[in-house]
């Protein structure tokens, strides 16, 4: 790749997250989780080295509406271009000494600006925690959360302190009021943020905020990322609300996400990956107020993209039932994924065969009667297994199915051999059988119709009269309710 | 009458500072949890799991009703874990989290006999061994999974995959945290594990399947899976516990008369 007509600067430093950073050594582009399908072909065209315009053309080729959000960065230009819509936004620290931010959510299209000595950019996707990442990327495709480039040199807590460092380096000192932020309200925490008014940082940041304040905002002008966050839930009501992390439970934001909570349900990342898993655990040996950092801002804005109302003692008595709400609650400040999911896909498989309509759970009233061979008599009010030694699976305390044994004593019979359970839609009223992918099959006799050989997984409706064969002399009559 | 022999084992790990794994190896309850969150929050999410579980255990239940108090457990654990959370957040730590995953086996029993109850809320596993085959039983709350199921990723795609630990359900405030139940023939589970992905997520079935078949003793066999996972990485909390159900023949398993020697075709006349 042409590196060469490069700034020096190509490796950026990255937090993991949801986004997917296609960084190139010319243009970078940031896409929410919930634009996966796109990341191929942009990889392909940034790698290819296309040019700003074209990974520009390409974004929006199928209309701008359908892309809820996306930060592109051109760098490889004397000047530093960048386009940002929806919920990413850019920290841009110039040579001068001043600070500029380019935030997508404060557009309604989009925000684009071209600056000109640009010393070092921070792209914020995920608010919920400010620090910058430790891993670092040349060119690649990555899941991201921030990215820094070049990499933030001296962690937050080192940076206040180089006070000899160059008009550019105290600068960096900026982005990190993104991270001990929504840390301040604990009381216990304000050490990192301390130093800082030692720095004769061009800007006082944040000099007297120190007091541990309860408030979590610092009289901070730039970075507000509170006050960016909302305006993403403000102007983007489309965005799906789980992935990634709006900022900190302010409770107006959270009606938002509520408005379209089965969008996407919550997932937890655990931090059992490996790639991030020594994140992880240095999260946890620097001591407390580092675990802290990464854990609360993380949370925070889950909480606040979550549909659960994120005030402490807001969320109701815990509930016991199907996915109402979507919180992303995630482990060690790694970053939480799933913004892209659907409900749908999450949707809880009925017991039976996949592709089965769905069945009123248990009925109020039988729909019919079952009469074993055997002598056994079964109401169907409710998913009945019928097979040599059943099981039920995947069934929740609502609809637990009922489990019958029937004798197979040369072994015809499989032990999960059908399903009889009340039917719906079209079926309402009756029962419907359902092979069970049985090894010997199933045959069934509807009255005044010849002998139907059942196809595995394919629900069929069962009227009075009707006989159920499942091999080895096992016979089921029907009768009516 | 019914009896089951267990084996328990865990570890931290060789990565982990600490080990937020709990579980509970109390006839007929069985428990492993493994809880996710900042500074003791995982802990305390998994260990609220398991004492509600061995408040079961000690205090009994009716078989015939072992849905419902399971569902009162885990309604218990989770008021326990959203009451911490609450406390943490109200002293300040407006965004602590807490939460875990859980599989339990109870012995519980419908109309039949004893069955196994098991349970499922997270990517934990449960696995059977069953005429020597070594089978999963849950199926992992996890983004993965979901791909699997959609035909999107393989199986084996999925242990690279890097959202194999993203879980969609858990315990903890918020969220989805409606559990998968099971109910299996006691006959066709003579012996489960039950364990974390620092175990099922270190070893690979295989090697798991021949430990768990060849290995008698209970015990022994948990602590040779959660040593297996150490000499595997040690990447995560590592926590197995086995059950055998000893004792125990199924009713009619041999001498079923009962069955209606007539078949379809005498009853009709002719099939196709």
């Amino acid at each position: 790749m042409n590196d060469t007509h490069e700034q020096p600067v190509t490796v950026s430093a990255f937090r993991p997250g949801a986004w997917f950073g296609i960084v190139g050594p010319a243009v970078s582009v940031f896409l929410p989780p919930s634009e996966k399908a796109r990341v191929g072909a942009l990889w392909e065209l940034v790698d290819g080295g296309a040019d700003f315009d074209e990974v520009l053309d390409s974004l929006i080729a199928s209309g701008l509406r359908s892309l809820p959000g996306f930060l592109l960065l051109g760098s490889a230009e004397p000047d530093t271009r960048v386009v940002a819509r929806g919920a990413a936004r850019a920290v841009f620290d110039l040579a001068s000494g001043e600070q500029v931010t380019v935030d997508g959510a404060e557009a309604g299209t989009w925000n684009e600006r071209v600056l000109a000595g640009v010393a070092r950019v921070s792209v914020l996707l995920e608010d919920g925690d400010g620090a910058p990442g430790e891993h670092s990327v040349d060119a690649g495709l990555v899941r991201v959360a921030r990215l820094d480039r070049p990499p933030v040199v001296p962690e937050p807590v080192a940076a206040s302190e180089p006070v000899p460092a160059p008009s550019i380096a105290p600068e960096p000192v900026l982005p990190d009021p993104v991270l001990p932020d929504p840390v301040l309200p604990d009381p216990v925490v304000p050490e990192p943020i301390t130093p800082e008014p030692f720095v004769p940082s061009p800007e006082p940041v944040q000099p007297e905020p120190v007091e541990p304040q309860p408030s979590p905002e610092p009289a901070e002008p730039e970075p507000a990322p509170l006050a960016a966050a909302d305006e993403v839930s403000a102007d983007v009501p489309s965005w799906p609300p789980a992935g990634w992390p709006a900022p900190a439970p302010l409770p107006d934001v959270a009606p938002e996400p509520s408005l379209e909570p089965p969008l996407s349900i919550g997932s937890w990342k655990r931090d059992d990956d490996p790639a991030t898993g020594e994140l992880a655990t240095t999260g946890g040996e620097p001591g407390p107020a580092d675990d802290e950092q990464t854990e609360v801002l993380d949370l925070a804005g889950i909480e606040a993209a979550g549909a659960e109302p994120p005030a402490p003692g807001g969320w109701g008595p815990p509930t016991w039932g199907p996915p109402s709400a979507t919180e992303t609650p995630e482990h060690d400040g790694q970053t939480v994924s799933g913004g892209g999911w659907d409900a749908g896909e999450y949707a809880r498989q009925q017991p039976g065969i996949p592709g089965q309509p769905p069945a009123p759970e248990v009925t109020a009233q039988p729909v019919a009667t079952l009469v074993f061979a055997h002598g056994e008599v079964v109401a169907v009010d409710r998913a009945v297994l019928i097979g040599r030694a059943p099981e039920a699976r995947r069934f929740t305390s609502t609809d637990q199915p009922r489990l019958v044994t029937v004798p197979s004593p040369n072994h015809e019979i499989s032990s999960t051999h059908l399903e009889v359970r009340p039917g719906s839609g079209a079926d309402h009223g009756s029962a419907v059988v359902t092979d069970m992918g049985s090894t010997n099959g199933t045959v069934v006799v509807q009255p005044g119709l010849g002998p139907e050989s059942l196809t595995p997984g394919m629900p069929v409706q069962l009227l009075p009269g009707a006989l159920i064969d499942l091999g080895d002399g096992m016979t089921i009559q029907v009768a009516g309710a | 009458m019914v009896h089951l022999n267990a084996g328990a084992a865990t570890d931290v790990g060789l990565v982990r500072p600490t080990n937020q794994d709990a579980h509970l190896a109390t006839p007929p309850v069985f428990v492993v949890a493994d809880g996710m969150g900042g500074h003791e929050g995982g802990e305390v999410a998994s260990a609220a799991v398991v004492e509600e579980f061995a408040r079961l255990a000690r205090a009994g239940f009716d078989p015939s009703e072992a849905v419902a108090a399971v569902e009162r457990a885990l309604h218990a654990a989770r008021a326990r874990i959203v009451a911490h959370v609450q406390q943490r957040r109200a002293a300040g730590a407006v965004d602590y989290w807490s939460g875990t995953t859980v599989v339990a086996a109870l012995l519980a029993a419908d109309a039949e006999g004893p069955k196994w109850l098991l349970v499922n809320l997270g990517d934990s596993r449960i696995y059977k061994l069953h005429d020597d085959r070594f089978d999963q039983v849950s199926v992992d709350h996890s983004v993965v999974q979901q791909l699997i199921d959609s035909g999107q990723i393989s199986a084996a795609e999925a242990e690279q995959h890097p959202e194999r630990h993203v879980i969609t359900r858990a315990l903890g405030p918020g969220g989805d945290a409606e559990p998968d139940l099971f109910v299996l023939p006691l006959g066709s589970a003579r012996r489960l594990l039950l364990c974390s992905d620092g175990v099922s997520g270190m070893v690979d079935d295989a090697e798991m399947g021949r430990i768990v078949r060849e290995v008698a003793d209970p015990r022994d066999a948990a602590e040779q899976l959660v040593a297996r996972a150490l000499a595997a990485g040690g990447e995560d909390n590592a926590t197995a516990v086995i059950v055998d159900v000893v004792g125990w023949t199924a009713p009619g398993a041999a001498d079923d008369t009962r069955a209606e020697p007539v078949r379809l075709e005498d009853k009709l006349g002719a099939l196709p």
